[in-house]
Formats: C-alpha cells, sequence, structure tokens
C-alpha cells in the first residue's frame, strides 16, 4: 500500500528549483532510501514534508485519501508522521530526560498549563532512554553530550511518538561502527512492527543493507527509483555523483 | 525608615514586573520591549477608575485585567508573525504607540498632566494609607506571583515553552502548535504587568506617561538580565540590585537630575557589560 | 488645496531625511547583519557635536560639520571595534547583539541629556533669516535645499562607492556570504569596521542636518532610529536602495497624516504602517 505518495511537488529558492516536480510513492512497511548528491534537494523533501518548509506547488497524499497542499509543522503528529533532523536539533539547555518528556506530553496548549509530568510520561521516556542506552544520563544537559549520544537522543526523540512514518536525516552520520549498529537495529526494528521509513543517507554500504527500495534525486528531479542492488549499478546514478 | 519601606515596595513592584518579563523573555526566549505598556494600561485603568468613578481598587485590577487579556490578545496574534529581530522591533513599535496614547487621548488621561489623586485600596477597613500596610500588600501580590510562576513552569507547559526557546520548529514538528503557547504566555505575562501596574498607581496616587516610555520596558529588562534569565529568583535578585543602585547614587551625591540620566547610563552600560562578560546575569538558567 | 504642494515639499525633506538614516543602517545591517539601535543616538552625538563646537567654542560651521561627522562615524565604529566585534567573534546571538546595542544606546543617550540637558536646542546661526526658495508652489529654506543635495550626493558617492571600488567589492561580498568572503583573503574585520564607520557618520551627518533644520534633543535618537529601522524594513532589509523608497514613503505618510491627523499620532501612524507592511509584505517593498 502505497501510504505516502507526492505529486509534482515544487519548492523554489531564489529563482532555483530545489525540489522539482517531485512525483513518488513510498510503500508501506518498507525502508526507502532517498539518496543523491550533495544539493540534490534530498533534506529539502524532508522539510516539505514535515512542514518545515512551505510547498510552492505539488500535493502529498496521505494512506492514499488524504490530499495535502499544505503542511504545517504541528499537524504532521496527527498525520502521523516524524523526523530527525540532520544537523541534530536537541534542546540544548534542557535534560535528557526533558527532551523526551517535552514531546510526550500534553499537546493542547490551555491544558498543558494545569499538567505536570505524569507517571505514563515517566514510565514513556523511561522505555525510550532505556531502549538507546541513554537512562544513565537522564539528568544531564543535552548541550553535554558526546556527538553520538546526541545522535541517539534525537532518534529516541522521534522514536517517542509512536509514529506511522519516519523521516530519518542521514541518521548514521559521523557514527562509529557500534553506534551504526545500535541505529541500524533500532530502524529495522521499526520495519519489523510494520513502520515506514524514509532514510536519507550517503553510505551505499548501508543502503545496500537495509533499504527495500531506493529513490535517487538530482538537481530536485527524479533520477531513478528501485531495488537497492539495481539503482546503484544504473549508469546515470554513477554519472549523476560522479559528475558533481 | 519611612523611606525604607518606600524602597521595598517600590522593589516589590519591579520584582513583580521582573517576574512577568522573565516568563517570555527568559522561559520562551521571546525578546519582548514592551512590557511598560502593559505596567501602564493597568495603571491608568485603576487611576481612571478611582478618581472618575467610585469603584474600588481591587475592581479596578479585575477591568485592568479584562483590557489587558485584550489588548495582549491582539498584539500577541501581530507580533507572532513577526520574526526574529523584527519581533523585538515589532514590540518596541508598540509601546511607542501605546505611549502616545497616554500622552494624546488627553479626554481620557489627561495627558502629559497626569492624573492625581488616586486612592489607596480599600478593603475590610485596613488602612492602606500607611505605607507599611501597604508594602504589606505588595509583598503578598509578589508572594502570589512568583508561586504562580513556579506553577506554570512547573507544568507540561512551562517544559514546551523552554523547548520553544531552544528551537521552535523542533518543538513544532512533534504535535506543538507553538503559536497559542506564545500567546497564552504573553497574555500571562502582559496581565502581571498590568497588576503591578495597578499597585503602583495606587501608590503613589499619581500618573502620567513619562513612567511608561521604551526606557521603563528597557530598565524591566536590564533587571531580569542582571537577575538571570529563566530562573525565579532571578528578577528578585535583579529588582534588588537595580531599586537599590539610585540610592547608592544619592548617597555619593549626584544632584537630582543628573542622578536620572546616571541611572541610564549605569542600566545600559550594565546591559553592554553583562552581554560580553555574562550573559547569563547573577543567577539565570539560560545563557543567551 | 494649495497647501498640498508644500505637503510635498515637507514630505519629500523628511523622506531625504529618513533616507540617509536608513542608508546607514542598511549598510551596517548588510554586513554585520544585526540591527543596531545605536544607530539613531549616533546620528544625535552628529548633531550635539556640532553644537558644542559651534555654539560653545565658536569653531567655524564647516569645520564643526566635518568634526561631527567623523565623531559620530568614530563611535560607531568604537562601538563595533569593542563590543560587536567581540560577541561577534564568539558567535553570538542575535538577540545578544541587540541587547548589546540597546545598552549602548540606552548609555549614549542618557549622557547627552546630561552634558547638554534635555532642552530642544537648535544649531542654526540666524533664526529668521534664512533664504527661502519658491518652487512648485512651495517654499523651502536654504537649509533643507542643502538637505536634499546632500541626501543625493550621499546617495550617489555610496553607489560608486559600492560598486566601483574595490573596497565596495569587498562589502558586498562581504553581505552575501562572510565567511566565503574571509576564505578568499578579505579582511572582513577591518571592513566591516569601516563599514559602520562610514554608515555611522552618514547617520551623523542626517543628525547635522535636522539640527540645522528643526533642532536637537536627546530622545532624536530614538525617533530616527524607528524611522530608519521602518524605512529599511519597509525597503527590504539591507536593500540600500528599497531604502530609498522607503524613506520617503515614511516622510509622505507622516505629513499627509499631520494634514488630517492632529500631529502627535505620526509616529504611531508610522507604526501602524511598519505592522501592516510586515503582516502583508515582509520582505520589502523591492521584493527581489
Amino acid at each position: 500500500m502505497k501510504i505516502l505518495e507526492t505529486k509534482n511537488l515544487i519548492k523554489r529558492f531564489n529563482g532555483v528549483n530545489a525540489v522539482d516536480r517531485l512525483s513518488i510513492k513510498i510503500e508501506k512497511g518498507q525502508i526507502t532510501g532517498i539518496i543523491g548528491p550533495n544539493g540534490s534537494g534530498k533534506t529539502t523533501l524532508i522539510n516539505l514534508l514535515s512542514g518545515v518548509l512551505v510547498l510552492d506547488d505539488g500535493e502529498v497524499i496521505l494512506n492514499k485519501t488524504k490530499k495535502l497542499s499544505r503542511i504545517l509543522p504541528y499537524q504532521i503528529f496527527s498525520y502521523g508522521i516524524t523526523r530527525t533532523f540532520q544537523n541534530v536539533r536537541l534542546f540544548e539547555q534542557m535534560t535528557v530526560l526533558d527532551n523526551i518528556l517535552v514531546v510526550i506530553t500534553e499537546r493542547n496548549a490551555f491544558s498543558s498549563l494545569f499538567e505536570k509530568h505524569t507517571e505514563y510520561h515517566y514510565k514513556l521516556a523511561k522505555e525510550i532512554l532505556q531502549k538507546v542506552g541513554l537512562w544513565e544520563k537522564k539528568n544531564q544537559l543535552a548541550v553535554n553530550l558526546s556527538y553520538g549520544q546526541r545522535k541517539l537522543l534525537e532518534i529516541a526523540r522521534a522514536l517517542a511518538m509512536k509514529a506511522e512514518i519516519y523521516l530519518f536525516d542521514e541518521p548514521f552520520a559521523g557514527l562509529f561502527p557500534e553506534m551504526r549498529k545500535v541505529v541500524s537495529d533500532i530502524v529495522q526494528g521499526l520495519k519489523r512492527k510494520n513502520k515506514t521509513i524514509i532514510l536519507v543517507e550517503h553510505d551505499m554500504g548501508l543502503i545496500r543493507e537495509i533499504c527495500d527500495y531506493v529513490i535517487v534525486m538530482n538537481e530536485g528531479k527524479l533520477l531513478a527509483e528501485g531495488k537497492p542492488a539495481d539503482v546503484l549499478k544504473k549508469r546515470e546514478v554513477i554519472e549523476a555523483y560522479l559528475g558533481n | 525608615m519611612a523611606y525604607l519601606i518606600h524602597l521595598a515596595i517600590l522593589f516589590a513592584i519591579y520584582a513583580i514586573l521582573g517576574m512577568s518579563l522573565n516568563l517570555v523573555v527568559g522561559y520562551t526566549g521571546l525578546l519582548s520591549i514592551t512590557h511598560a505598556a502593559f505596567y501602564g494600561i493597568g495603571a491608568y485603568t485603576t487611576a481612571i477608575l478611582l478618581t472618575k468613578t467610585g469603584a474600588g481598587f481591587f475592581t479596578s485590577l479585575i477591568l485592568g485585567i479584562f483590557i489587558t487579556i485584550a489588548v495582549s490578545f491582539l498584539v500577541g496574534i501581530v507580533l507572532s508573525k513577526f520574526k526574529g529581530d523584527y519581533y523585538s522591533i515589532g514590540t518596541l513599535g508598540f509601546n511607542t504607540i501605546v505611549f502616545a496614547i497616554f500622552l494624546n487621548w488627553q479626554n481620557l488621561t489627561r495627558g502629559p498632566l497626569g492624573i492625581p489623586g488616586i486612592s489607596r485600596p480599600k478593603l475590610f477597613g485596613i488602612n492602606f494609607d500607611n505605607n507599611f500596610v501597604f508594602l504589606i500588600l505588595a509583598l503578598v501580590f509578589l508572594i502570589l506571583v512568583y508561586f504562580v510562576s513556579r506553577f506554570i513552569v512547573n507544568s507540561s507547559f512551562g517544559r514546551v515553552l523552554k523547548a520553544i526557546r531552544e528551537d521552535e520548529t523542533a518543538i513544532a514538528v512533534f504535535g506543538y502548535n507553538t503559536l497559542y503557547f506564545k500567546l497564552i504566555i504573553f497574555i500571562i505575562s502582559a496581565v502581571i504587568a498590568a497588576t503591578a501596574g495597578s499597585l503602583f498607581a495606587s501608590y503613589i496616587t499619581f500618573v502620567d506617561p513619562s513612567g511608561f516610555q521604551l526606557m521603563e520596558s528597557v530598565f524591566i529588562l536590564a533587571i531580569i538580565i542582571l537577575g538571570g534569565l529563566a530562573n525565579l529568583r532571578g528578577p528578585i535578585l535583579g529588582a534588588l540590585f537595580l531599586t537599590l543602585l539610585p540610592e547608592i547614587l544619592r548617597f555619593v551625591g549626584f544632584p537630582a537630575d543628573i542622578a536620572a540620566q546616571m541611572r541610564q547610563v549605569i542600566y545600559g552600560v550594565i546591559l553592554v557589560l553583562l552581554m560580553l562578560y555574562r550573559p547569563q546575569g547573577l543567577v539565570g538558567e539560560y545563557k543567551l | 488645496m494649495d497647501i498640498i504642494p508644500q505637503l510635498i515639499l515637507n514630505s519629500v525633506i523628511a523622506g531625504a531625511i529618513y533616507t540617509l538614516v536608513a542608508l546607514g543602517f542598511n549598510l551596517i545591517y548588510g554586513t554585520a547583519k544585526f540591527s543596531n539601535l545605536a544607530h539613531g543616538v549616533i546620528a544625535a552625538i552628529g548633531g550635539y557635536a556640532v553644537f558644542y563646537l559651534t555654539k560653545t567654542l565658536n569653531l567655524n560651521v564647516y569645520i564643526a560639520i566635518i568634526l561631527g561627522v567623523t565623531l559620530a562615524g568614530l563611535v560607531g565604529w568604537a562601538s563595533n571595534k569593542f563590543i560587536y566585534l567581540p560577541l561577534r567573534k564568539r558567535k553570538a546571538s542575535n538577540m545578544i547583539l541587540f541587547i548589546a546595542s540597546l545598552g549602548v544606546m540606552t548609555a549614549l543617550q542618557a549622557i547627552i541629556a546630561m552634558l547638554f540637558s534635555s532642552q530642544f536646542k537648535t544649531l542654526s546661526q540666524d533664526i529668521g533669516t534664512q533664504k527661502l526658495f519658491k518652487i512648485f508652489g512651495g517654499v523651502i529654506t536654504q537649509t533643507q535645499v542643502i538637505i536634499l543635495s546632500s541626501t543625493i550626493f550621499i546617495i550617489a558617492g555610496l553607489a560608486l562607492l559600492l560598486y566601483k571600488t574595490r573596497f565596495g567589492k569587498a562589502v558586498r561580498a562581504i553581505n552575501d556570504d562572510e565567511e566565503a568572503a574571509q576564505i578568499i583573503g578579505i579582511n572582513t574585520n577591518k571592513i566591516i569596521g569601516l563599514v559602520f564607520f562610514i554608515g555611522s557618520a552618514i547617520a551623523g551627518l542626517a543628525g547635522i542636518l535636522i539640527g540645522f533644520d528643526t533642532g536637537i534633543e536627546p530622545t532624536m535618537g530614538l525617533d530616527l532610529l524607528f524611522k530608519g529601522m521602518v524605512t529599511s524594513i519597509i525597503g527590504g532589509a539591507g536593500n540600500i536602495y528599497g531604502g530609498i523608497l522607503g524613506g520617503f514613503l515614511i516622510g509622505f505618510v507622516e505629513n499627509f497624516s499631520i494634514w488630517r491627523i492632529s500631529g502627535e499620532w505620526k509616529d504611531a501612524i508610522v507604526f501602524m504602517l511598519l505592522i501592516v507592511f510586515l503582516i502583508f509584505r515582509p520582505r520589502g517593498i523591492i521584493n527581489k
């Protein structure tokens, strides 16, 4: 089932189409990799899908029924979508624990005035942080964590959403092999629960290893798509990378 | 001794103002430089009601709160369209507009002449004309404001505010409509400032526009930056320090009108020095 | 009906002044990327310097003007070298820079008031005996002619500087991308320092011209700052030439609104114009 589709998505910056009439289809329960040379529009795509950037044209279709030409960031939660950021965007001067608590407590502004976090929230935060091995650091400020720990916290935050669709923007970048295994296990664990993952990455080995499907972007357009082994052999894909 | 009580009342009023601004600047990260406007709305509402009608202090307080809710709601909505520096510039503009209203809507406010003869509060026969008794009232308000602030800051709402300060987009994508959070805290903060205004009007028994200019907003900002942002004790320390400062100056022997300017020079220098050497102020939990 | 040509003339004169202020403000914003709140008070410094030099020291007025402009430029340059540059070097946030410039503005304004008192003063040597010129059915003074010609001269000079000199090229490179400019060997700190000098000097000139046209007072800087900021925002932040359009727009709005509405509200009206712009066209008139 195509859980997410885009039709002719366009995003303009200074007269250039960073995303250029992009039409893609994402299969539910799969790990779909998005690859392409630098500047091909991968992160812009993720930003459009998460409402961080405004669509200039085109639409996003969810679950084959919901057609969206406008997405506001706070709405994606209700659509079952969550994301991580390429350059980790944590709440730096808040603790590890607070970084998780803050995204799982009451969302209604007015009601949240009258809520202190409950047992339920605390337990959920503990569960998530233990899964990524950050529970011991729960009272440390996010700004004081190591790079790898920051990446893990970023992912933990997204996991706490218990979403249907996960947009991961370069979650493996800069990580040592042990950490990479942790992240890879998390991603594949999500797939086992029939969740959908869209993964922007540069590491071709990883792409081959864990992706079910690959979409190649170049200069904002769709260049190629298919199974990893097939796509990575295609001439135009190799040229796109070498040419840049 | 009488003078100490006077200072203590001023301290309490400025501590309340500082706590209110801290909610918006320190916890939410919105650099708002317009609090003197809401301070003034509270003050003028009390002044006008108490001198032109038979209404009492507490009635005027409530009316002032309602007016402030309406005004801050509208202003908050308009300001929400501005990002970064433009937000702060917009707040400067709003303060200017409100000051112009105080100065020029003479039918209502008597303009630069001000409104004299505001009476002290009347409650259960307590004699608030006695400054010491008024000090108790002011401190009661301060304690109330402290507990309200603590309640807000420790709630889930307060945690979201801090996240907005750290990275508004990052918290938004997790399902939080940051506009509502910012608007609500802006309104709450404005209401607290207006309450300080009502207290001020009734204490000094005279209001005029000069107390509600841009420089007053800058002064309140200096209080919380000096004391330290995002800490409940910060504004209290800052208010303490900056209310005592003019007295130290008088001791040193500056003539009255120079003293006012000297104070302003010092506020400006303090702001610059803090930015250069200690942006977290005395006890701040948030480093700018 | 024959007030209209005079209004138009007044608008053009006012617009010229605001354009001068905005030009300097934009220059600084374009390179240093922050809103220098002290820009207005630096204009006042120019005016007061000339006042002191001519009225107290009896210097020749032309020498005084040159010295005044230079002093204003130096103050701007110094504020960058000792305050903003160190802050930018440690990657201080915009909020810190904003507050620092707020502190500088506050302190400088109070120093002027201390040294010269808050009274309104005029720079002109001979009141009432200025040459008048009749144009298009209205009247302008000799000073106002000088204002107009200075503005045109500065606009042209700036254009030449920015587009026909190596210095200008470096400035434009820094505007686009400071880091990239550094990589190709441009001494960005030195150039930004010079930009501060030039922008502040232009502001100083504006202050001097106003001093001759109407007069000076310590708070004039705030008013000029607002008009300058509004002008540059309406023209498009950092856009040197949008500032010109913005300046004249403000001049017109101000003067024509005085015609119909009482003069005291003109600041509020200008601010409402700003708010309208920020809501509907945040990138300014000239949308690149």
